[in-house]
Formats: structure tokens, C-alpha cells, sequence
């Protein structure tokens, strides 16, 4: 007879599985050098992509880094950023009006929005290059970590700011030593969050990057769009590695049990 | 020799209330001031605009010779205790205790000695490595007095510090409190609504209500004032053992 916990074991197993199958597919996929329907298996293998992918010498490269530097940026700004300004509205007396605009982006849909905003993109210079899509980007993931760490700021927290002033701390001591530490976890999962948000954001950046900047997520559908599966396989590849290694570094704060 | 804090003709308002109305106090160097009054009568907002933490509408705030106006709050050395412990939920024991001289980066061997040593005092011996939630209520606030009293602040404001605990925590707290203030030489401002606590904590007593502060010169001048129950205790404990 199989025991509960066997039964959870097994349960869990099955569903990784599911989820590492794909991933596993795309892996086979990109180092496949023919592989065509109906054969369960390619007939052979080239690492050929991946080598020329690795010396640099191909533009899936360049948006791999540009999406990095995209998404670290927006995934840094709005986690600091975030956090800094949550406190400032939480305490605010007019709490509640900025909390309801914090929401007003999801609301009205990021696309749309970005699209009512786009005139003044132009008009700022701020079209088809790199820092116009972390702007643009920044539209979602600041307001999303606001809303994220409006919970955190609590009356408890405020009292215990005020205790920290009376025993001599200055303003960034109390943020070195108690808010940043206490916050850690949720910090952690804005980050990852943000990033996130960022690294597969498809529409907003078509939009404000005017074709110009060629995120890795735009490669995956550019490579879709031309049938050019065994390169798709690749830029995906590439594509789902960092949040797996994020997940994987990160799974000791996001999963662990707090104080 | 000069007082550690004087508070002259002190006024706040909150929209149409005036919850302190023209306030006077003077705070001798080495004594617990009890200040008595109901809940809702405005003594944490004394004690906060004290601390820095609330500016009053009027009046002056002296820290010594100085005038309160002129140091930001972490300059006062004052610091203020709040009901609820509040320690830090990511430091254990020993390092929520030695806060306060982490913040001045004292030399790490003398923190480690002065904190050990408050760790002592406190009674809670073999617990600077426990991490606040494995702590008990009293215990709790034990931690909470260390970490303020090791910075050896000029004046201490304890917002009713024990108005969380049990009975039998409570009066444990109370002469814990007592011993380390007569051994650390502590000025304090001691704020409750219990009569009987104010008598046992405080060397002399204060009374807010409606605004106003009146100050008792001693213990006794604020029995024999009337502005009390304690009369009406007295005569409650004397009709139950006459009964008995």
C-alpha cells in the first residue's frame, strides 16, 4: 500500500516533470540539425547555434545582453524605487487616492496605456532606443512594486522607525539595519517578480522600441513568424534559462518561512 | 545642577481638540515621574512631542541647557518605549540589546562586554542567541528595556510598558524596572492609567486630564490630594477583610 507521503511524492515528481518537459524539448530542439514530423527523435545533433551563439557572432547574442541589461535595470529601479516611495504613500494622508492610481496601469492595460503615452515618448526622444523601453517598462513594474510593498508598511513599522530615531538612528541607518533586512523576502520576490515582468514584456517594447530594439522575447516571435523553429528553440532556450536560475538561486528566501 | 528636561507652556491640537493645553513639567535627574490618566487623554502624544517624534503647536522643550529645537531626534538621547516591545523580528537577543551601539559603531569588543552585561541585569541569561518570536511576553520587554537602557539615554519614556502582560509578569516587570533603575541611575518618564502602578513606579506623580497636567510634589501629596481612587481602594480592601 502506498503511503500518503509516497502518493505527495510522486504527485510532485509527475508535475515537474510536466514543467521540465518542455524546457527539456526546447534543449532538444535548438542542438537538433533535422528533425522532422514524423520522427519522435532528430535524426542528428549540432551544437553549431549554441558555439555561434557563445563566440558572439550572432544578433541572438546582442538581445540576450540587451534584454539583461533591460530587465536588471527595470527589475532594480522598481524594486528600490518601489520600496523607497510605497513608504512615502503608505504614510501619506492621501493614502488612498495614490494607492488607486498605483493600480490605474493594470486597469486601463499596460499596452494601452503605453499607447496614450507614446506622444510623449516621441516628443522626449525616447523611441527606439534602450532607455525608452525601461521607461516604458517601468510603467508596469514600479506601480506593481508599489502595490507589492504597500502591505509591508504597517503602523508596527512606523512605530518601529520611531524607535529607532530615539536611539540614535539616522534616516539610512533605519534602512540598513531594520526596513531593508525585514523586508528581504519581499524584496527578493519583487525583484524576481519585476524581472520577470520585463524579460517576457513583448507588446509595450514592440511599441516604444519601434521594431529598433530587439529584445530576446521579440527574436522569439520574429523567429516564429519566419518558421525558423530550430533558431525559436534557441532564443527560447535562452529565454527561460535566467528566471530558472533566478528561481533556483532565490529558493531558499522565496520558499523559506519567515519571522 | 541643571534638570535632564523641562517642558514650558506646551500646546497641541488635533483639528478642533486641544489635548494639551499650555503644559508645564520639570524632570529631576535620577527620578521616575509617574504620569497618570485615562486612555485617550493625551499622554503618548506628550510623550512623543518629548521624544521629538511630534512637534508640539507651542511651547519650549529643554534637554539639559539645550533647546530642543536645535538636535533632530537621534540627537536627544531620549529614547521612547512603546507598549509593545518591537524588537527587530531578524536579530536575535543579543544583537536587538546591543542595537542601539551598533548605530554608534562602538569597538566590537565593548559591545560585546557592555551587551553581556545587560544581558545579565535583565536575568536572561542564555538566551542572546533566541530569536524574539521564542520569547515569552516579559521576556520580550526585558529585551526591549536592554536595547534602550544600554545606549544610556539622558531620559527614558515608557509609554505604558506593561499594559500587555499578565498580572504576575506585570509586578515581576515592575521590580525589575525598579532594581535597574536605582542601579543605572535612570531618569524616566513613566506613563499609565493604573493609580497603583503610578504609586509603585513613580517617585513623584503627575495627573493629565483634559489637557492639563498637575504635578505632586510626593507620593503622598497626591494621596492626601484626593485626585485619586486611592482612598476608594483602601476602603474596598478594608471592607473585604473586615467581611472575611
Amino acid at each position: 500500500m502506498i503511503s500518503t507521503t509516497s502518493r505527495f511524492t510522486y504527485i510532485a515528481r509527475a508535475i515537474a516533470v510536466t514543467f521540465l518537459f518542455p524546457v527539456a524539448f526546447l534543449l532538444l530542439l535548438s542542438i537538433s540539425d533535422s528533425w522532422i514530423f514524423p520522427e519522435v527523435l532528430p535524426e542528428s545533433l549540432t551544437f553549431e547555434r549554441w558555439i555561434s551563439l557563445m563566440n558572439g557572432n550572432t544578433d541572438l547574442f546582442s538581445s540576450l545582453i540587451l534584454s539583461l541589461g533591460i530587465a536588471f535595470s527595470v527589475a532594480t529601479i522598481s524594486t528600490f524605487g518601489g520600496f523607497y516611495v510605497s513608504k512615502h504613500l503608505a504614510y501619506h494622508p492621501k493614502r488612498n487616492l495614490w494607492m488607486r492610481l498605483s493600480y490605474f496601469p493594470f486597469v486601463l492595460s499596460p499596452i494601452i496605456y503605453a499607447a496614450l503615452l507614446y506622444f510623449y515618448f516621441i516628443r522626449a526622444g525616447l523611441t527606439g532606443n534602450m532607455l525608452g523601453v525601461i521607461l516604458g517598462q517601468l510603467l508596469i513594474a514600479f506601480p506593481y512594486s508599489v502595490i507589492l510593498f504597500s502591505g509591508f508598511w504597517s503602523k508596527r513599522i512606523q512605530n518601529m522607525e520611531q524607535l529607532v530615531k530615539t536611539l540614535g538612528g539616522s534616516r539610512w541607518q533605519t534602512y540598513r539595519r531594520v526596513f531593508l533586512p525585514m523586508a528581504q523576502g519581499l524584496l527578493l520576490v519583487c525583484f524576481f517578480q519585476t524581472f520577470l515582468i520585463s524579460w517576457f514584456e513583448y507588446g509595450l517594447t514592440t511599441l516604444i522600441g519601434v521594431g529598433k530594439v530587439q529584445t530576446l522575447t521579440l527574436k522569439v516571435f520574429q523567429y516564429i513568424n519566419e518558421a525558423n523553429f530550430y533558431n525559436a528553440a534557441l532564443s527560447s532556450s535562452l529565454l527561460v534559462l535566467p528566471p530558472i536560475i533566478l528561481l533556483y538561486f532565490n529558493k531558499k528566501y522565496l520558499f523559506k518561512k519567515r519571522w | 545642577m541643571v534638570n535632564p528636561l523641562k517642558a514650558e507652556q506646551i500646546t497641541k491640537s488635533f483639528g478642533n481638540e486641544q489635548v494639551l493645553k499650555y503644559l508645564n513639567l520639570e524632570l529631576h535627574k535620577y527620578e521616575t515621574l509617574s504620569i497618570l490618566g485615562r486612555s485617550g487623554c493625551g499622554k503618548t502624544t506628550l510623550l512623543k512631542i518629548l521624544a521629538g517624534l511630534e512637534p508640539p503647536d507651542q511651547g519650549t522643550i529643554w534637554i539639559g541647557d539645550k533647546n530642543m529645537e536645535s538636535l533632530s531626534t537621534y540627537q536627544r538621547e531620549i529614547v521612547y518605549l512603546y507598549q509593545e516591545a518591537l524588537l527587530f523580528p531578524h536579530l536575535n537577543v543579543f544583537e536587538n540589546i546591543a542595537f542601539g551601539l551598533r548605530l554608534d559603531k562602538i569597538e566590537e569588543k565593548i559591545i560585546t562586554k557592555r551587551t553581556n552585561k545587560m544581558i545579565n541585569q535583565l536575568e536572561l541569561d542564555g538566551m542572546q542567541d533566541k530569536m524574539p518570536h521564542q520569547l515569552s511576553g516579559g521576556q520580550q520587554q526585558r529585551v526591549s528595556f536592554g536595547r534602550a537602557l544600554i545606549t544610556d539615554p539622558n531620559v527614558l519614556l515608557l509609554d505604558e510598558p506593561f499594559g500587555s502582560l499578565d498580572a504576575d509578569t506585570r509586578t515581576s516587570m515592575q521590580q525589575l524596572f525598579k532594581r535597574i533603575a536605582g542601579e543605572m541611575d535612570i531618569t524616566a518618564i513613566f506613563v499609565t492609567h493604573n493609580v497603583k502602578e503610578a504609586i509603585l513606579m513613580g517617585d513623584r506623580i503627575a495627573k493629565l486630564d483634559n489637557g492639563n497636567l498637575t504635578m505632586f510634589d510626593s507620593i503622598e501629596a497626591f494621596v492626601r490630594s484626593g485626585e485619586n481612587s486611592v482612598q476608594e481602594e483602601i476602603d474596598f480592601w478594608k471592607n473585604i477583610s473586615e467581611k472575611q
